[in-house]
């Protein structure tokens, strides 16, 4: 009867694992592959086809709580890498597809700026997510490109940009009051 | 009898399918014409900018929140967060003469179809450089605005879908890479109409 119970509970448990790793399965997978989209999966695409590294900013994630905190949420999660030494002329119409391709589901670019050799090229992408909105910067200057993703809260930001103008307008005002005394 | 009013039932979704898909495409905004590709090709400086509705209405919770007491300022939000498409193509040339008035005019016949109205046709006789703005007019309402401005070193495509207030149209200028002389040209345009 014990051994009964014993092995009942041994299945339970085993079907419970297998359960989690069956689920797991997809998301690790995505994850591997770098097709879950945006950021890492951008970089990750530019590394492998340039042959070039992505250096990362030192205390990234410290300054991304700090800019949060400062705008009060405005600015949130702020991804930055920086390439340097991309050797070669670069295409493009191929740079374009290939952030197109791996930007992921969801991203939609909004703004393409280009020259007509394809050195010198920006493109801003945006997704909305919820109440913020992600946004993916992908800026080509030659032989130097920046990559960056930040999520912004509109409504806060606004917020904050309008309490900002509404101190230089008063700081303003008292200034000419001053000069006129 | 009963076969009948199965098929007239089909027939039926099938009509309410169509125009539904019709009116979505009258909303959607166009593929880029094969011509942009072209003019692409030979511009010095290509800047293009696409905003669907969804991006619009979220767009325009950035404009100026201070401004939100003021009646004209609210009212042009509104009708900017109401607006279905933006689409905006600019390209710039090393050369004078780099488009031809065949290109101008199968990108006219690209973006306006029957629902389109020319507002202003602006064109110094034998040059190709002129504006062109054509008005989308649905039930006697602007529903959208094509502003073509070609200059000798520039190529301006200017596409907004939805209802617009003529009124408010200065509150487009300088936004969502909508350029200011496009604006010009149609504030112009008004005002050579109410002559």
């Amino acid at each position: 009867m014990r051994q009964r119970e014993k092995s009942a509970t041994w299945w339970s448990a085993t079907m419970i694992l297998g359960g989690i790793a069956a689920a797991m399965t997809p998301a690790i997978l995505l994850a591997a592959s770098g097709s879950g989209g945006g950021f890492d999966a951008v970089v990750r695409s530019i590394e492998s086809r340039y042959h070039v590294h992505a250096s990362k900013i030192p205390f990234l994630g410290l300054m991304s709580l700090v800019a949060d905190h400062a705008t009060h949420g405005g600015v949130h999660s702020v991804h930055i890498a920086e390439i340097e030494h991309m050797e070669g002329p670069i295409d493009g119409s191929e740079l374009n597809a290939l952030v197109a391709e791996h930007a992921g589901p969801g991203w939609q670019r909004i703004v393409r700026d280009t020259n007509r050799s394809g050195d010198e090229q920006s493109l801003i992408y945006v997704k909305p997510e919820g109440g913020r909105l992600g946004m993916l910067v992908v800026d080509l200057d030659h032989k130097e490109m920046d990559v960056v993703e930040v999520s912004i809260n509109p409504d806060k930001l606004s917020d904050e940009i309008s309490e900002h103008r509404r101190g230089h307008e008063a700081d303003r005002e008292s200034s000419d009051k001053d000069d006129s005394q | 009898m009963k076969q009948s009013a199965v098929w007239a039932s089909l027939l039926a979704l099938g009509v309410a399918m169509a125009g539904t898909v019709a009116a979505r495409a009258q909303d959607e905004l166009p593929a880029p014409s094969p011509i942009e590709k072209t003019l692409a090709e030979r511009a010095e400086h290509v800047t293009e900018v696409t905003l669907d509705k969804n991006m619009l209405a979220f767009a325009g919770k950035f404009m100026n929140k201070d401004k939100d007491d003021d009646k004209d300022e609210r009212a042009a939000k509104e009708m900017i967060q109401g607006l279905r498409g933006v689409y905006v193509r600019d390209y710039e040339f090393t050369k004078d003469n780099e488009y031809s008035a065949e290109e101008l005019e199968g990108l006219r016949k690209y973006i306006t179809s029957s629902d389109w109205s020319p507002m202003v046709h602006e064109r110094t006789k034998g040059a190709k450089e002129g504006t062109d703005v054509y008005l989308k007019l649905v039930n006697g309402q602007v529903q959208g605005l094509f502003v073509l401005d070609a200059e000798p070193r520039e190529l301006s495509l200017v596409l907004i879908l939805g209802p617009i207030d003529m009124d408010k149209i200065g509150a487009l200028s300088g936004n969502f890479g909508i350029p200011r002389q496009a604006v010009r040209d149609v504030k112009k345009a008004q005002k050579e109409a109410g002559k």
